[in-house]
Protein backbone atom coordinates (compact mmCIF):
# COMPACT_ATOMS: atom_id res chain seq x y z
CA UNK A 1 0.00 0.00 0.00
CA UNK A 2 1.27 3.27 -1.10
CA UNK A 3 1.74 6.07 1.26
CA UNK A 4 1.61 9.89 0.90
CA UNK A 5 2.95 12.38 3.59
CA UNK A 6 0.38 15.51 2.47
CA UNK A 7 1.11 19.19 4.50
CA UNK A 8 -1.74 21.78 4.44
CA UNK A 9 0.16 25.36 4.44
CA UNK A 10 -0.73 28.48 4.75
CA UNK A 11 -1.79 31.63 6.97
CA UNK A 12 -3.34 31.48 10.29
CA UNK A 13 -7.00 31.10 10.35
CA UNK A 14 -7.56 29.98 6.52
CA UNK A 15 -9.11 26.86 7.57
CA UNK A 16 -6.88 23.94 6.93
CA UNK A 17 -7.98 22.32 10.04
CA UNK A 18 -11.62 22.64 8.81
CA UNK A 19 -10.78 21.06 5.57
CA UNK A 20 -9.03 18.16 6.70
CA UNK A 21 -11.69 17.57 9.22
CA UNK A 22 -14.42 17.92 6.24
CA UNK A 23 -11.97 15.74 4.42
CA UNK A 24 -11.58 13.04 6.93
CA UNK A 25 -14.80 13.56 9.81
CA UNK A 26 -17.33 14.85 7.23
CA UNK A 27 -17.83 17.67 9.76
CA UNK A 28 -17.44 21.27 9.93
CA UNK A 29 -17.69 23.56 13.30
CA UNK A 30 -17.77 27.92 13.09
CA UNK A 31 -16.11 28.26 16.31
CA UNK A 32 -12.37 28.98 15.48
CA UNK A 33 -9.81 26.49 17.08
CA UNK A 34 -5.94 27.70 16.45
CA UNK A 35 -3.47 24.56 15.83
CA UNK A 36 -0.14 24.58 17.37
CA UNK A 37 2.64 22.36 16.57
CA UNK A 38 1.20 19.83 13.86
CA UNK A 39 -2.01 17.53 14.08
CA UNK A 40 -1.51 14.33 12.10
CA UNK A 41 -4.64 12.66 10.44
CA UNK A 42 -4.62 9.46 7.88
CA UNK A 43 -7.04 8.82 5.12
CA UNK A 44 -7.42 5.87 2.50
CA UNK A 45 -8.45 6.98 -1.26
CA UNK A 46 -8.27 5.29 -4.75
CA UNK A 47 -6.26 6.58 -7.60
CA UNK A 48 -7.20 4.38 -10.13
CA UNK A 49 -6.42 0.80 -9.04
CA UNK A 50 -4.07 1.90 -6.90
CA UNK A 51 -5.34 2.40 -2.98
CA UNK A 52 -3.29 5.31 -0.98
CA UNK A 53 -2.84 6.46 2.48
CA UNK A 54 -2.82 9.94 2.65
CA UNK A 55 -1.15 11.20 5.90
CA UNK A 56 -2.64 14.72 6.07
CA UNK A 57 -0.20 17.05 8.39
CA UNK A 58 -2.44 19.76 9.51
CA UNK A 59 0.20 22.42 10.11
CA UNK A 60 0.18 25.36 12.44
CA UNK A 61 -0.42 28.85 10.37
CA UNK A 62 1.88 30.99 9.79
CA UNK A 63 1.71 34.64 11.27
CA UNK A 64 3.89 37.39 11.25
CA UNK A 65 6.04 36.43 14.90
CA UNK A 66 6.54 32.60 13.41
CA UNK A 67 7.11 30.94 10.18
CA UNK A 68 6.61 27.30 9.38
CA UNK A 69 8.84 25.11 10.72
CA UNK A 70 10.58 23.20 7.85
CA UNK A 71 11.20 20.57 9.93
CA UNK A 72 7.39 19.29 9.58
CA UNK A 73 7.78 19.04 5.76
CA UNK A 74 10.18 16.75 5.44
CA UNK A 75 9.04 13.47 3.56
CA UNK A 76 6.34 15.43 2.31
CA UNK A 77 5.36 14.11 -1.12
CA UNK A 78 2.67 16.95 -1.76
CA UNK A 79 1.22 20.17 -0.26
CA UNK A 80 -1.56 22.46 -0.51
CA UNK A 81 -1.51 26.14 0.09
CA UNK A 82 -4.57 27.04 1.48
CA UNK A 83 -5.88 31.43 1.01
CA UNK A 84 -8.93 32.85 3.39
CA UNK A 85 -10.53 34.26 0.23
CA UNK A 86 -12.23 36.95 2.89
CA UNK A 87 -8.11 37.98 3.76
CA UNK A 88 -6.17 38.99 0.80
CA UNK A 89 -3.38 39.35 2.52
CA UNK A 90 -3.62 34.93 3.30
CA UNK A 91 -2.65 35.01 -0.54
CA UNK A 92 0.74 36.76 -0.07
CA UNK A 93 1.27 34.48 3.05
CA UNK A 94 0.79 31.22 0.76
CA UNK A 95 2.97 32.92 -1.87
CA UNK A 96 5.51 33.04 0.33
CA UNK A 97 5.39 29.63 2.10
CA UNK A 98 5.48 28.29 -1.52
CA UNK A 99 8.54 29.77 -2.26
CA UNK A 100 9.99 28.77 0.66
CA UNK A 101 8.46 25.03 0.71
CA UNK A 102 10.26 24.50 -2.46
CA UNK A 103 13.65 25.80 -1.38
CA UNK A 104 13.30 23.19 1.62
CA UNK A 105 12.43 19.87 -0.26
CA UNK A 106 12.47 20.79 -3.88
CA UNK A 107 9.36 20.83 -6.52
CA UNK A 108 6.59 18.18 -5.23
CA UNK A 109 3.20 18.86 -6.07
CA UNK A 110 0.71 20.97 -4.85
CA UNK A 111 -2.63 23.00 -5.18
CA UNK A 112 -3.54 26.43 -4.29
CA UNK A 113 -6.90 25.52 -2.22
CA UNK A 114 -9.27 29.24 -2.32
CA UNK A 115 -10.84 28.37 0.49
CA UNK A 116 -14.41 29.84 2.54
CA UNK A 117 -16.31 30.05 -0.91
CA UNK A 118 -19.12 30.37 1.02
CA UNK A 119 -18.58 33.68 2.50
CA UNK A 120 -18.70 35.08 -1.12
CA UNK A 121 -20.47 38.60 -0.70
CA UNK A 122 -16.80 38.92 1.94
CA UNK A 123 -14.68 37.90 -1.06
CA UNK A 124 -11.52 40.30 -0.81
CA UNK A 125 -9.12 38.90 -3.86
CA UNK A 126 -8.87 40.34 -7.31
CA UNK A 127 -10.52 37.55 -9.51
CA UNK A 128 -6.63 38.80 -11.67
CA UNK A 129 -4.93 37.08 -8.96
CA UNK A 130 -6.48 34.25 -9.65
CA UNK A 131 -5.97 34.34 -12.93
CA UNK A 132 -2.13 36.19 -12.50
CA UNK A 133 -1.91 31.95 -10.34
CA UNK A 134 -3.51 30.15 -13.37
CA UNK A 135 -1.78 32.10 -15.99
CA UNK A 136 1.92 30.84 -13.93
CA UNK A 137 0.56 27.21 -14.11
CA UNK A 138 -0.62 26.79 -10.93
CA UNK A 139 -3.97 24.88 -10.15
CA UNK A 140 -6.21 26.93 -8.48
CA UNK A 141 -9.47 25.09 -6.54
CA UNK A 142 -12.06 26.59 -4.87
CA UNK A 143 -13.03 25.12 -1.62
CA UNK A 144 -15.23 25.35 1.01
CA UNK A 145 -15.39 23.40 4.14
CA UNK A 146 -18.43 24.36 5.83
CA UNK A 147 -20.33 23.26 2.80
CA UNK A 148 -17.94 20.76 1.38
CA UNK A 149 -17.63 22.30 -2.12
CA UNK A 150 -14.45 21.44 -3.76
CA UNK A 151 -12.91 19.45 -0.67
CA UNK A 152 -13.16 15.71 -1.84
CA UNK A 153 -11.98 16.60 -5.39
CA UNK A 154 -9.11 19.22 -4.21
CA UNK A 155 -7.45 15.68 -2.23
CA UNK A 156 -8.35 13.39 -4.83
CA UNK A 157 -6.59 15.95 -7.38
CA UNK A 158 -3.57 15.77 -5.32
CA UNK A 159 -3.49 12.15 -4.79
CA UNK A 160 -3.37 11.67 -8.56
CA UNK A 161 -0.85 14.24 -8.71
CA UNK A 162 1.72 12.88 -6.57
CA UNK A 163 0.72 8.77 -7.44
CA UNK A 164 0.29 9.27 -11.42
CA UNK B 1 27.00 19.90 27.47
CA UNK B 2 27.63 20.88 30.84
CA UNK B 3 29.54 18.57 33.10
CA UNK B 4 27.25 17.66 35.64
CA UNK B 5 28.07 15.08 38.81
CA UNK B 6 26.64 11.65 38.47
CA UNK B 7 23.88 12.44 40.81
CA UNK B 8 22.24 15.39 39.44
CA UNK B 9 22.65 13.79 36.15
CA UNK B 10 20.62 11.00 37.88
CA UNK B 11 18.42 13.55 39.16
CA UNK B 12 17.67 15.24 36.36
CA UNK B 13 16.78 12.11 34.70
CA UNK B 14 13.90 10.93 37.28
CA UNK B 15 12.72 14.64 37.29
CA UNK B 16 12.11 14.40 33.48
CA UNK B 17 10.34 10.72 33.99
CA UNK B 18 8.34 12.23 36.42
CA UNK B 19 7.11 14.90 34.96
CA UNK B 20 7.16 13.46 31.23
CA UNK B 21 5.41 10.79 30.24
CA UNK B 22 8.09 8.95 28.14
CA UNK B 23 7.50 6.42 25.64
CA UNK B 24 10.59 4.95 23.16
CA UNK B 25 10.47 2.77 20.08
CA UNK B 26 13.33 1.30 17.95
CA UNK B 27 13.48 0.76 14.29
CA UNK B 28 15.46 -1.07 12.08
CA UNK B 29 17.66 0.01 8.58
CA UNK B 30 14.48 -1.98 7.05
CA UNK B 31 12.09 0.33 8.54
CA UNK B 32 10.02 -2.57 10.80
CA UNK B 33 9.72 -1.93 14.46
CA UNK B 34 11.60 -3.93 16.68
CA UNK B 35 11.30 -2.68 20.00
CA UNK B 36 8.82 -0.42 21.51
CA UNK B 37 8.72 0.65 25.50
CA UNK B 38 7.90 3.02 28.15
CA UNK B 39 3.95 4.90 28.23
CA UNK B 40 2.83 3.93 25.12
CA UNK B 41 -0.95 3.65 25.96
CA UNK B 42 -0.59 7.59 26.69
CA UNK B 43 -0.04 8.09 23.31
CA UNK B 44 -2.52 5.43 22.02
CA UNK B 45 0.65 3.70 20.55
CA UNK B 46 -0.70 0.30 22.87
CA UNK B 47 -1.38 -1.96 19.52
CA UNK B 48 2.00 -1.83 18.11
CA UNK B 49 3.31 -4.81 16.84
CA UNK B 50 7.27 -5.62 16.91
CA UNK B 51 8.02 -7.00 13.30
CA UNK B 52 5.84 -4.88 11.36
CA UNK B 53 6.69 -1.95 9.52
CA UNK B 54 7.20 1.32 11.34
CA UNK B 55 5.27 3.88 9.38
CA UNK B 56 2.24 1.63 8.82
CA UNK B 57 2.10 1.57 12.21
CA UNK B 58 3.48 5.52 13.22
CA UNK B 59 1.86 7.78 10.54
CA UNK B 60 4.01 10.76 11.90
CA UNK B 61 7.49 8.52 10.17
CA UNK B 62 6.42 8.77 6.79
CA UNK B 63 8.94 10.07 5.09
CA UNK B 64 11.21 10.70 7.74
CA UNK B 65 13.15 7.31 7.52
CA UNK B 66 16.09 7.29 7.35
CA UNK B 67 17.06 10.28 8.82
CA UNK B 68 18.45 12.70 6.76
CA UNK B 69 20.17 14.28 10.04
CA UNK B 70 20.19 13.20 13.37
CA UNK B 71 19.35 14.19 15.96
CA UNK B 72 15.85 15.17 14.38
CA UNK B 73 12.90 16.91 16.40
CA UNK B 74 8.93 17.29 15.60
CA UNK B 75 7.52 19.33 17.58
CA UNK B 76 4.35 19.17 19.32
CA UNK B 77 3.18 16.88 17.41
CA UNK B 78 -1.09 15.91 18.21
CA UNK B 79 -1.11 11.86 18.75
CA UNK B 80 -3.94 9.91 18.43
CA UNK B 81 -4.63 9.75 22.14
CA UNK B 82 -4.90 12.91 22.47
CA UNK B 83 -1.67 13.72 24.40
CA UNK B 84 0.87 16.23 22.58
CA UNK B 85 4.67 15.08 22.07
CA UNK B 86 7.94 16.26 21.44
CA UNK B 87 9.01 13.28 19.22
CA UNK B 88 13.27 12.90 19.31
CA UNK B 89 14.80 10.96 16.35
CA UNK B 90 17.75 9.57 16.26
CA UNK B 91 20.42 7.25 14.97
CA UNK B 92 22.42 4.42 16.46
CA UNK B 93 24.57 2.22 14.03
CA UNK B 94 21.90 1.32 11.46
CA UNK B 95 18.54 1.15 13.85
CA UNK B 96 16.72 4.69 14.36
CA UNK B 97 15.56 5.55 18.16
CA UNK B 98 12.39 7.31 18.39
CA UNK B 99 11.74 9.02 21.79
CA UNK B 100 8.11 10.69 22.43
CA UNK B 101 8.18 13.51 25.23
CA UNK B 102 5.14 14.67 26.75
CA UNK B 103 4.23 18.50 26.11
CA UNK B 104 0.58 18.43 26.55
CA UNK B 105 0.78 20.87 28.82
CA UNK B 106 2.16 23.84 27.45
CA UNK B 107 1.41 22.87 24.16
CA UNK B 108 -2.88 23.55 25.94
CA UNK B 109 -0.87 27.05 27.22
CA UNK B 110 0.54 27.96 24.31
CA UNK B 111 -2.95 27.21 22.15
CA UNK B 112 -4.52 28.98 24.64
CA UNK B 113 -1.78 32.38 24.33
CA UNK B 114 -2.61 32.19 20.21
CA UNK B 115 -5.94 31.35 20.44
CA UNK B 116 -6.25 34.87 21.85
CA UNK B 117 -3.55 36.47 19.71
CA UNK B 118 -5.36 34.86 16.87
CA UNK B 119 -8.91 36.10 17.70
CA UNK B 120 -7.49 40.00 18.23
CA UNK B 121 -5.56 39.83 15.36
CA UNK B 122 -8.65 39.03 12.87
CA UNK B 123 -10.91 41.65 14.85
CA UNK B 124 -7.89 43.64 13.87
CA UNK B 125 -7.68 42.67 10.28
CA UNK B 126 -11.52 43.12 10.09
CA UNK B 127 -11.69 45.92 11.26
CA UNK B 128 -8.85 47.50 8.73
CA UNK B 129 -10.17 46.18 5.89
CA UNK B 130 -13.86 47.77 6.82
CA UNK B 131 -12.35 51.16 7.38
CA UNK B 132 -10.43 50.32 3.91
CA UNK B 133 -13.76 49.85 2.73
CA UNK B 134 -15.40 52.73 4.60
CA UNK B 135 -12.66 54.88 2.99
CA UNK B 136 -13.16 53.89 -0.46
CA UNK B 137 -16.86 54.52 -0.47
CA UNK B 138 -15.37 57.76 1.12
CA UNK B 139 -13.87 58.36 -1.50
CA UNK B 140 -15.93 57.69 -4.24
CA UNK B 141 -18.73 59.89 -2.28
CA UNK B 142 -16.30 62.72 -3.04
CA UNK B 143 -15.58 62.11 -6.31
CA UNK B 144 -18.99 62.11 -7.17
CA UNK B 145 -20.04 64.97 -5.21
CA UNK B 146 -17.43 67.01 -7.48
CA UNK B 147 -18.78 65.36 -10.60
CA UNK B 148 -21.87 66.77 -9.25
CA UNK B 149 -20.63 69.85 -8.16
CA UNK B 150 -19.38 70.51 -12.12
CA UNK B 151 -22.90 69.15 -13.36
CA UNK B 152 -24.55 71.91 -11.10
CA UNK B 153 -22.08 74.68 -12.27
CA UNK B 154 -22.70 73.48 -16.23
CA UNK B 155 -26.23 73.37 -15.64
CA UNK B 156 -26.11 76.87 -13.60
CA UNK B 157 -24.60 77.88 -16.63
CA UNK B 158 -26.97 76.90 -19.10
CA UNK B 159 -29.84 77.94 -16.66
CA UNK B 160 -28.54 81.98 -16.56
CA UNK B 161 -27.70 81.54 -20.39
CA UNK B 162 -31.51 80.41 -20.64
CA UNK B 163 -32.71 82.79 -18.62
CA UNK B 164 -31.35 85.73 -20.34
CA UNK B 165 -32.36 84.47 -23.78
CA UNK B 166 -36.36 84.16 -21.43
CA UNK B 167 -35.52 87.82 -20.60
CA UNK B 168 -34.89 89.06 -23.91
CA UNK B 169 -38.23 87.21 -25.45
CA UNK B 170 -40.36 88.64 -22.69
CA UNK B 171 -38.81 92.05 -23.69
CA UNK B 172 -39.84 91.25 -26.99
CA UNK B 173 -43.46 89.83 -26.59
CA UNK B 174 -44.08 93.00 -24.55
CA UNK B 175 -42.52 95.31 -27.41
CA UNK B 176 -44.99 93.86 -29.79
CA UNK B 177 -48.05 94.65 -27.59
CA UNK B 178 -49.29 97.84 -28.32
CA UNK B 179 -49.29 100.81 -25.85
CA UNK B 180 -52.41 101.90 -24.44
CA UNK B 181 -53.99 104.97 -26.38
CA UNK B 182 -56.56 107.60 -25.18
CA UNK B 183 -58.04 109.19 -28.61
CA UNK B 184 -60.36 108.64 -30.11
CA UNK B 185 -61.49 105.60 -28.35
CA UNK B 186 -59.50 104.97 -24.82
CA UNK B 187 -57.36 101.38 -24.61
CA UNK B 188 -55.54 100.60 -21.86
CA UNK B 189 -53.82 96.81 -20.34
CA UNK B 190 -52.34 94.83 -17.59
CA UNK B 191 -50.32 92.22 -18.88
CA UNK B 192 -48.54 89.64 -15.93
CA UNK B 193 -47.26 86.50 -17.46
CA UNK B 194 -47.42 83.83 -14.74
CA UNK B 195 -43.75 82.76 -16.32
CA UNK B 196 -41.49 84.98 -17.76
CA UNK B 197 -43.22 83.84 -21.27
CA UNK B 198 -47.46 83.77 -21.58
CA UNK B 199 -49.51 82.25 -23.44
CA UNK B 200 -51.53 85.48 -23.76
CA UNK B 201 -51.33 87.93 -26.56
CA UNK B 202 -53.50 90.82 -27.37
CA UNK B 203 -53.82 93.85 -29.68
CA UNK B 204 -56.29 96.84 -31.29
CA UNK B 205 -56.28 98.68 -34.27
CA UNK B 206 -57.85 100.64 -36.82
CA UNK B 207 -59.02 98.49 -40.06
CA UNK B 208 -60.59 101.46 -42.14
CA UNK B 209 -61.61 104.39 -40.75
CA UNK B 210 -64.62 103.78 -38.95
CA UNK B 211 -64.00 100.19 -37.85
CA UNK B 212 -62.16 99.45 -34.57
CA UNK B 213 -60.58 95.94 -33.89
CA UNK B 214 -59.49 94.55 -30.50
CA UNK B 215 -58.64 91.03 -29.65
CA UNK B 216 -57.47 88.88 -26.81
CA UNK B 217 -56.14 85.18 -27.20
CA UNK B 218 -54.55 83.34 -24.70
CA UNK B 219 -52.43 79.96 -25.94
CA UNK B 220 -52.92 76.95 -23.80
CA UNK B 221 -50.20 76.12 -21.78
CA UNK B 222 -47.11 78.58 -20.27
CA UNK B 223 -43.69 79.24 -21.75
CA UNK B 224 -41.65 79.32 -24.73
CA UNK B 225 -43.76 76.83 -26.70
CA UNK B 226 -47.53 78.66 -25.74
CA UNK B 227 -45.69 82.02 -26.49
CA UNK B 228 -44.18 81.83 -30.04
CA UNK B 229 -47.14 80.46 -31.18
CA UNK B 230 -48.82 83.55 -29.09
CA UNK B 231 -46.71 85.89 -31.03
CA UNK B 232 -46.88 84.32 -34.51
CA UNK B 233 -50.59 84.85 -34.18
CA UNK B 234 -50.84 88.53 -32.77
CA UNK B 235 -48.48 89.28 -35.25
CA UNK B 236 -50.35 87.79 -37.74
CA UNK B 237 -53.59 89.78 -36.84
CA UNK B 238 -51.53 92.98 -36.63
CA UNK B 239 -50.16 92.49 -40.09
CA UNK B 240 -53.57 91.44 -41.56
CA UNK B 241 -51.68 88.05 -42.72
CA UNK B 242 -54.60 86.35 -43.66
CA UNK B 243 -55.22 85.78 -47.05
CA UNK B 244 -58.72 86.96 -48.21
CA UNK B 245 -60.03 87.60 -45.25
CA UNK B 246 -61.99 90.60 -44.09
CA UNK B 247 -61.26 91.64 -40.81
CA UNK B 248 -64.06 93.62 -40.42
CA UNK B 249 -65.88 90.28 -39.92
CA UNK B 250 -64.95 88.63 -36.58
CA UNK B 251 -66.47 85.09 -37.23
CA UNK B 252 -64.14 85.19 -40.45
CA UNK B 253 -61.28 85.97 -38.96
CA UNK B 254 -61.64 83.37 -36.64
CA UNK B 255 -62.07 81.05 -39.48
CA UNK B 256 -59.09 82.04 -41.43
CA UNK B 257 -57.41 81.55 -37.49
CA UNK B 258 -59.00 78.10 -37.29
CA UNK B 259 -57.57 76.63 -40.92
CA UNK B 260 -54.32 78.39 -40.26
CA UNK B 261 -53.72 76.90 -37.05
CA UNK B 262 -54.18 73.42 -36.26
CA UNK B 263 -52.94 71.88 -33.65
CA UNK B 264 -51.78 69.39 -35.34
CA UNK B 265 -49.31 71.72 -36.55
CA UNK B 266 -48.53 73.21 -33.96
CA UNK B 267 -46.92 70.92 -31.53
CA UNK B 268 -50.90 70.54 -30.14
CA UNK B 269 -50.85 73.57 -29.06
CA UNK B 270 -54.78 75.43 -29.53
CA UNK B 271 -55.92 78.26 -28.37
CA UNK B 272 -59.10 80.64 -27.06
CA UNK B 273 -59.89 83.68 -28.76
CA UNK B 274 -62.06 86.89 -28.42
CA UNK B 275 -62.42 89.27 -31.48
CA UNK B 276 -64.63 91.91 -31.73
CA UNK B 277 -65.09 95.36 -34.35
CA UNK B 278 -66.37 98.23 -32.89
CA UNK B 279 -67.75 100.14 -35.98
CA UNK B 280 -67.79 103.75 -34.46
CA UNK B 281 -70.50 105.87 -36.61
CA UNK B 282 -72.78 103.36 -35.35
CA UNK B 283 -71.57 102.61 -31.67
CA UNK B 284 -72.26 98.57 -32.84
CA UNK B 285 -69.80 96.19 -31.67
CA UNK B 286 -69.69 92.74 -33.87
CA UNK B 287 -67.54 89.78 -32.17
CA UNK B 288 -67.33 86.30 -32.26
CA UNK B 289 -65.69 84.08 -29.72
CA UNK B 290 -63.55 80.80 -29.75
CA UNK B 291 -64.12 79.34 -26.12
CA UNK B 292 -62.68 82.22 -24.94
CA UNK B 293 -64.30 84.03 -21.21
CA UNK B 294 -67.17 86.47 -22.07
CA UNK B 295 -65.90 90.31 -21.97
CA UNK B 296 -67.66 92.27 -19.47
CA UNK B 297 -69.04 95.66 -20.66
CA UNK B 298 -69.95 98.01 -17.69
CA UNK B 299 -72.31 101.04 -18.58
CA UNK B 300 -72.45 103.82 -16.41
CA UNK B 301 -69.51 106.53 -15.39
CA UNK B 302 -66.68 105.30 -14.07
CA UNK B 303 -67.08 107.44 -10.67
CA UNK B 304 -70.13 105.58 -9.87
CA UNK B 305 -71.01 101.88 -9.74
CA UNK B 306 -71.69 100.82 -12.92
CA UNK B 307 -73.83 98.25 -14.44
CA UNK B 308 -72.35 94.97 -15.53
CA UNK B 309 -73.52 93.19 -18.63
CA UNK B 310 -71.62 89.88 -20.15
CA UNK B 311 -71.11 89.56 -23.90
CA UNK B 312 -71.65 85.79 -24.44
CA UNK B 313 -70.15 83.97 -27.67
CA UNK B 314 -70.05 80.04 -28.70
CA UNK B 315 -67.60 78.45 -30.36
CA UNK B 316 -64.46 76.19 -30.42
CA UNK B 317 -61.27 76.94 -29.28
CA UNK B 318 -58.73 77.96 -32.97
CA UNK B 319 -56.83 74.84 -33.72
CA UNK B 320 -59.45 71.78 -32.58
CA UNK B 321 -61.67 71.39 -35.50
CA UNK B 322 -60.71 72.37 -39.02
CA UNK B 323 -64.34 73.05 -40.14
CA UNK B 324 -65.97 74.75 -37.01
CA UNK B 325 -68.26 77.45 -37.78
CA UNK B 326 -68.00 80.43 -36.27
CA UNK B 327 -71.12 82.86 -35.74
CA UNK B 328 -70.66 86.53 -34.74
CA UNK B 329 -72.64 88.51 -32.66
CA UNK B 330 -73.51 92.27 -32.45
CA UNK B 331 -74.56 94.78 -29.54
CA UNK B 332 -74.49 98.37 -29.01
CA UNK B 333 -72.12 100.16 -26.93
CA UNK B 334 -74.03 103.15 -25.47
CA UNK B 335 -71.75 105.10 -23.59
CA UNK B 336 -70.38 106.10 -21.12
CA UNK B 337 -69.17 102.83 -20.56
CA UNK B 338 -65.98 100.38 -20.47
CA UNK B 339 -65.91 96.95 -22.27
CA UNK B 340 -63.41 95.00 -20.22
CA UNK B 341 -61.64 91.77 -21.95
CA UNK B 342 -59.68 89.83 -20.30
CA UNK B 343 -57.82 86.04 -20.09
CA UNK B 344 -59.16 83.18 -17.96
CA UNK B 345 -56.46 84.16 -16.34
CA UNK B 346 -57.86 87.33 -14.82
CA UNK B 347 -60.69 85.67 -12.67
CA UNK B 348 -59.00 81.96 -12.05
CA UNK B 349 -57.66 83.16 -9.00
CA UNK B 350 -57.11 80.26 -6.16
CA UNK B 351 -57.26 81.49 -2.37
CA UNK B 352 -54.87 79.53 0.02
CA UNK B 353 -57.25 77.90 1.39
CA UNK B 354 -58.11 76.58 -2.20
CA UNK B 355 -61.01 78.16 -2.76
CA UNK B 356 -61.38 79.91 -6.63
CA UNK B 357 -62.59 83.50 -6.87
CA UNK B 358 -66.09 83.55 -8.40
CA UNK B 359 -66.77 85.07 -11.60
CA UNK B 360 -69.60 87.14 -9.74
CA UNK B 361 -67.12 88.57 -7.19
CA UNK B 362 -64.44 89.30 -10.23
CA UNK B 363 -67.27 91.13 -12.21
CA UNK B 364 -68.46 92.52 -9.07
CA UNK B 365 -64.96 94.02 -8.66
CA UNK B 366 -65.12 95.87 -12.35
CA UNK B 367 -68.70 97.52 -11.66
CA UNK B 368 -67.09 99.68 -8.67
CA UNK B 369 -66.63 103.40 -8.52
CA UNK B 370 -62.93 104.33 -9.53
CA UNK B 371 -62.06 107.09 -7.32
CA UNK B 372 -60.02 110.52 -9.28
CA UNK B 373 -56.64 109.28 -10.20
CA UNK B 374 -57.09 105.28 -9.50
CA UNK B 375 -56.12 103.23 -12.15
CA UNK B 376 -59.27 100.22 -11.96
CA UNK B 377 -56.46 97.73 -14.05
CA UNK B 378 -53.88 98.13 -11.33
CA UNK B 379 -56.28 97.80 -8.24
CA UNK B 380 -58.34 94.62 -10.46
CA UNK B 381 -54.52 93.05 -10.12
CA UNK B 382 -53.66 94.03 -6.46
CA UNK B 383 -56.98 92.55 -5.74
CA UNK B 384 -56.45 89.26 -7.56
CA UNK B 385 -53.07 88.76 -6.01
CA UNK B 386 -54.86 89.87 -1.96
CA UNK B 387 -57.11 87.09 -2.92
CA UNK B 388 -54.46 84.76 -3.78
CA UNK B 389 -52.26 85.84 -1.14
CA UNK B 390 -49.06 86.32 -3.25
CA UNK B 391 -47.64 88.77 -5.54
CA UNK B 392 -46.75 85.35 -8.15
CA UNK B 393 -50.22 84.43 -9.73
CA UNK B 394 -50.81 80.86 -11.17
CA UNK B 395 -51.59 82.03 -14.12
CA UNK B 396 -51.19 84.91 -17.07
CA UNK B 397 -53.33 88.19 -15.93
CA UNK B 398 -54.14 89.46 -19.04
CA UNK B 399 -56.93 92.30 -19.37
CA UNK B 400 -58.07 95.40 -21.85
CA UNK B 401 -60.11 97.93 -21.26
CA UNK B 402 -62.38 99.94 -23.95
CA UNK B 403 -63.84 103.04 -22.65
CA UNK B 404 -66.16 104.56 -24.90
Amino acid sequence: MLQKKVCLLGGFGVGKTSLVQRYVQSIFSDKYLTTVGVKIEKKMVNVGAAEVALILWDIAGEDDITGIRTSYLRGAAGYFLVVDVTRGETLEVSKSIQARVTAEIGSVPFLFLFNKTDLQEQWDIPEQSVEDLKDAGHVVLRTSAKTGEGVEEAFQTLAQRMVL
Amino acid sequence: MPDLPDRISEWLLLLVKSQRSIAHLLINNELVLIQAGGELEYYGLGDLKHGDSASDQLPFLEGLLPLAETPFLLESVGMAGGAVADVHLFADEDRTWVVLLDVTVEHDQARKMQQKAYDMTLLSQREARLIAKLEAAHKELTLTHRDLAQSRDELLRVHTRLRKELHDAQHYVLAILPAPVVEPIAVDWLFVPSTELGGDSFGYQWIDGDHYALYLLDVCGHGVGSALLSITVANTLRSRALQNTDFRRPEAVLSSLNQAFQMENQNGLYFTMWYGVYHRPTATLRYASAGHPPPILVSGAREQRGKAELLPGAGCPVGILPDFPYESEECTLAGPARLFLFSDGAYEIMRPDGNMLEFEDFEEVLTRAVPEGASELEELLQFARDFHGSEELDDDFSIIKMTI
